[in-house]
């Protein structure tokens, strides 16, 4: 399961930024400051971002999924962030197209084969663009929980 | 003979799992016996030899002269049942 596992420490309603820069040395901060990822981490985060971009759309709703190599990594984890305005990520699989991000997940994977399953189940919650929009709306870390608690048991 | 399928992302990491996972799962339904190899885009190259089909959920901009099919549906969730049309033809050759 995710939902049980998420750290209300590393999910934030409404982060204000420009560019998606911004967005990547807040959420990768978040994960190095507690413990989840090492300093090098937030740089390491912008350069894979900027050779390959990791906006997606999701049936119409922006997101983003930064994550980077495992060597900058301590724990698994995941920091979520929702924007107070829409931030332009260039998208998955291009280097010319974009996507404007309203909700951002920064992953820190240790062993992406051991936790295959719960990227995948990750990624089925992340594709119901209903879930999207209501964790983007929502005001504190524990509505956004339970969405995706919800979510999973549905799933 | 096993098919060999180059599954290539960014980093090997997140979504180039999902999508190799998702392919293989794909081809067990479908009784074809293929082999994965899931790496970066820039390690295309050295694995070329014998492969049958490229999915890349990164930017591939050179032709290797085999069939090319997008990962990305995978993670968006949008258009999978054409892609795994597309990787089903390529595999069934």
């Amino acid at each position: 399961m995710i939902w049980d596992r998420l750290d209300k420490d590393l999910v934030f309603t409404g982060i204000d930024g420009t560019e998606s820069n911004d967005i990547l040395k807040y959420l990768g901060g978040a994960l190095v400051k507690s413990g989840y990822c090492k300093e090098s981490f937030v740089d390491a985060l912008a350069k894979r971002e900027s050779q390959n971009p990791t906006g997606i759309d999701m049936s119409g709703f922006g997101i983003a999924i930064p994550h980077t190599d495992i060597s900058h990594v301590i724990k698994d984890g995941i920091a979520i962030g929702t924007l107070n305005n829409p931030v332009r990520f260039v998208a998955m699989g291009t280097d010319d197209e974009f996507v404007d991000v309203k909700v951002v997940f920064a992953l820190a994977i240790t062993d992406p084969i051991a936790h295959l399953a719960q990227i995948q189940t990750l990624i089925s919650i992340l594709q119901d663009p209903n879930v999207l929009e209501s964790i983007w709306l929502s005001n504190s870390p524990e509505a956004i929980i339970g969405t995706i608690k919800h979510k999973e048991s549905l799933l | 003979m096993k098919k060999r399928v180059i599954v290539a992302c960014g980093g090997a990491v997140a979504t180039s799992t999902v999508a190799a996972n998702k392919v293989l799962e794909l081809c067990k339904k479908n009784a074809l016996d293929i082999e994965i190899v899931q790496c970066r885009v820039s390690e295309i190259n050295m694995n070329i030899t014998g492969a049958s089909l490229i999915v890349a959920t990164s930017k591939v901009s050179k032709d290797y002269g085999v069939p090319f099919v997008s990962g990305m549906p995978f993670i968006s969730g949008v258009g999978v049942d054409a892609i795994e049309s597309a990787i089903l033809a390529a595999l069934r050759d």
